[in-house]
């Protein structure tokens, strides 16, 4: 069973202009060391929220009648945490997280629940639930323990070089679609800023690829009206020291293949 | 004292552990290289080789850009960069170094095709990425083998390039290379000299100056603070106990290292790398314990020039090194003037004093 609770502390977003982010409550809340107080601990995606939320603040100042914003949603994944609805929404209220709307749904269902509520990018720390929100068509991004000690100040994208295809491939793969649209908006987004002090920054890193990939990728993107901020070529280098020093909050890649990697 | 982080030649039992995910990642750029028309060669695995970072301003010219930066602000400057990119840029300081360690590599895969042991030259740039279609289309003009880049949009390049297990970093700005040699990592400052002196397109050729470099800067403090006769007296007194080691010890044995690859195979005189040594010291009373203690160290130099406290410059211009580390100003701008390409390192009691004289500390900046 799904259904959705409005947060009437938030100020709900354009639905149709907003971009919606759903990230599972079992990323933002900690439940590991669970007393059963009221409040949840905090989980690895809380800085990842903040710097959401940061975003929007600062797109507001720029412009408050802005409509382009992170509309964010939390949802649960599971049975049990179905059923723990108020504590749920009452952690959110007091940590005075910026949560739009609520999902309550189950292992199930929640990929009918992120169709329902129009999601275009869909944050969990589960592998798998990663996997069967993008083979149901939602664009999906894994979100790992290294997420907590990521700035909340300023949210920082990282775009998978790799897969980054020409425009002249046509017609565009499903699969492809949510993360080119998504890539588009974050560009509009990061437009409204100037070059430096942007809440957000898009890192391209080409994984496999030596320049000519990085470079088209660049020049790709562009196009797009995605103007990258930081690029980074490895041609097969470790990834790990790299991607320990760059700090992003999740990869956008829109081939399913980087979730399974 | 000093601690060097990178290892001349990083060898596997100094790695951790290699996981899976890193061979796949290998495994996957590997079939990528393969797989292109152009027959590019893939660059090494960053754990056997030796890894040179350049910046965007040291590998090429960019002091008119760079103005306009200073200027003009950050916006109008990538505004430029990107309305030029398609004309590429010129040459800068390390241009000519990074030619011959591709002349080098071409050698090294000559003799040894399977081998990972070369030099990895990776991109090393502030730049904001959209600066970096113009870089990129730069390196393409040249036909430079730059297959790896950071370009870190404002942030510190020094997490980076301990990630790259870097042996050497080349910058026009000297704050990163204090910064740098301060993480142990063995880094040069550039100067393009004004004329440049035609350089060997054959043979890499690195000169190094002793003290502060490829030493600590023990002996030079006896120097600076107790005048030359003690020195003379020290260094002969202790002869025999080798010296510590210097910011750029351990490139100097990279070098080394890749040297003796070329020996194994029978190609001594037709080596394409020469290493030498310019120092101010003199061979009758101070130069035994700088040779006694390359030898403590298994380290080789081709050529040790004592000079006896006369100028480098002029030694320098018959040498015609594709590069020239030295930590005094005094010398680098010596060796600028008569068209050696000259790099600062900022190490030691050198930075301190200019012409012989202590400089006055300005108040430390918050």
């Amino acid at each position: 069973m799904v259904s959705t609770i409005q947060n009437t502390d938030v100020k709900q977003k354009d639905a149709d202009l907003a971009v919606v982010v759903a990230v599972t409550t079992r990323a933002v809340f900690e439940s590991a060391d669970d007393d059963g107080g009221d409040v949840y601990g905090v989980g690895v995606a809380f800085p990842l929220l903040q710097a959401l939320h940061k975003v929007n603040e600062r797109l507001l100042e720029e412009s408050p009648a802005e409509s382009l914003l992170f509309d964010v949603i939390l949802i649960t994944t599971d049975d049990e945490q179905q059923q723990q609805c108020s504590r749920i929404t009452g952690s959110t209220r007091h940590y005075g997280l910026e949560v739009s709307r609520f999902c309550f749904s189950s292992q199930e269902d929640f990929t009918e629940s992120l169709l329902k509520n129009n999601v275009q990018l869909f944050l969990t720390t589960d592998r798998n639930e990663a996997l069967r929100a993008s083979q149901n068509g939602v664009l999906s991004a894994l979100l790992d323990q290294q997420l907590a000690s990521c700035p909340s100040e300023q949210l920082r994208v990282m775009i998978s070089g790799d897969a980054v295809l020409r425009p002249d491939t046509d017609p565009v793969p499903a699969g492809q679609k949510g993360a080119q649209s998504f890539s588009t908006q974050l560009g509009q987004m990061r437009q409204k800023f100037g070059i430096f002090n942007s809440p957000l920054s898009i890192v391209l890193v080409t994984l496999h690829g030596g320049r000519e990939s990085c470079g088209d990728a660049l020049r790709t993107l562009r196009s797009r009206g995605v103007s990258v901020d930081e690029a980074h070529c490895l041609a097969g280098a470790p990834r790990g020291p790299i991607l320990s020093v760059l700090r992003s909050h999740f990869l956008l890649c829109d081939v399913v293949s980087c979730l399974e990697e | 004292m000093f601690n060097p982080y990178g290892p001349s030649l990083k060898q596997p039992s100094e790695v951790t552990t290699v996981d899976g995910g890193e061979e796949k990642d290998w495994a996957a750029a590997k079939a990528f290289f393969d797989n292109l028309k152009t027959n590019k060669p893939r660059p090494p695995k960053p754990r056997f080789a030796v890894t040179i970072a350049v910046s965007s301003r040291t590998l090429f010219n960019m002091v008119a850009e760079r103005k306009i930066y200073e200027e003009e602000g950050v916006e109008k400057y990538v505004a430029h960069q990107v309305e030029h990119e398609s004309e590429p840029l010129k040459p800068g300081a390390a241009f000519p170094f990074v030619q011959a360690l591709m002349n080098v590599n071409s050698r090294l895969r000559e003799l040894y095709p399977d081998s990972e042991e070369l030099f990895d030259i990776v991109l090393m740039t502030n730049n904001h990425a959209q600066v970096g279609v113009r870089l990129i289309n730069s390196i393409n003009h040249y036909d430079l083998t730059i297959e790896r880049f950071c370009m870190t949009g404002g942030k510190s390049p020094i997490g980076y390039l301990k990630a790259y297990m870097t042996n050497l970093y080349l910058s026009k700005d000297s704050e990163k290379v204090t910064e740098a040699i301060e993480e142990g990592i063995a880094a040069a400052t550039m100067f393009m000299p004004e004329t440049e002196n035609e350089l060997s397109d054959t043979q890499l050729r690195v000169a190094f100056d002793g003290d502060a470099v490829l030493f600590s800067d023990e002996s030079e403090i006896i120097v600076k603070q107790h005048g030359l006769d003690t020195f003379f007296e020290h260094e002969k007194e202790f002869e025999n106990k080798p010296l510590a080691q210097g910011p750029l010890k351990c490139f100097l044995e990279a070098l080394g290292k890749l040297q003796r690859k070329f020996y194994a195979k029978n190609e001594r005189l037709n080596c394409p790398i020469r290493t030498f040594l310019v120092t101010a010291r003199s061979a009758a009373s101070s130069g035994a314990r700088v040779l006694k203690t390359l030898r403590s160290w298994g380290l080789e130099i081709d050529e040790a020039l004592f000079l006896a406290g006369a100028p480098k410059g002029p030694l320098l211009q018959k040498i015609k090194p594709h590069i020239f580390f030295d930590d005094q100003m005094f010398h680098i701008e010596g060796a600028q003037e008569l068209g050696t390409i000259s790099a600062h390192v900022p190490y030691g009691i050198g930075q301190k004093y200019h012409r012989g004289k202590l400089i006055e500390q300005p108040a430390k900046k918050e």
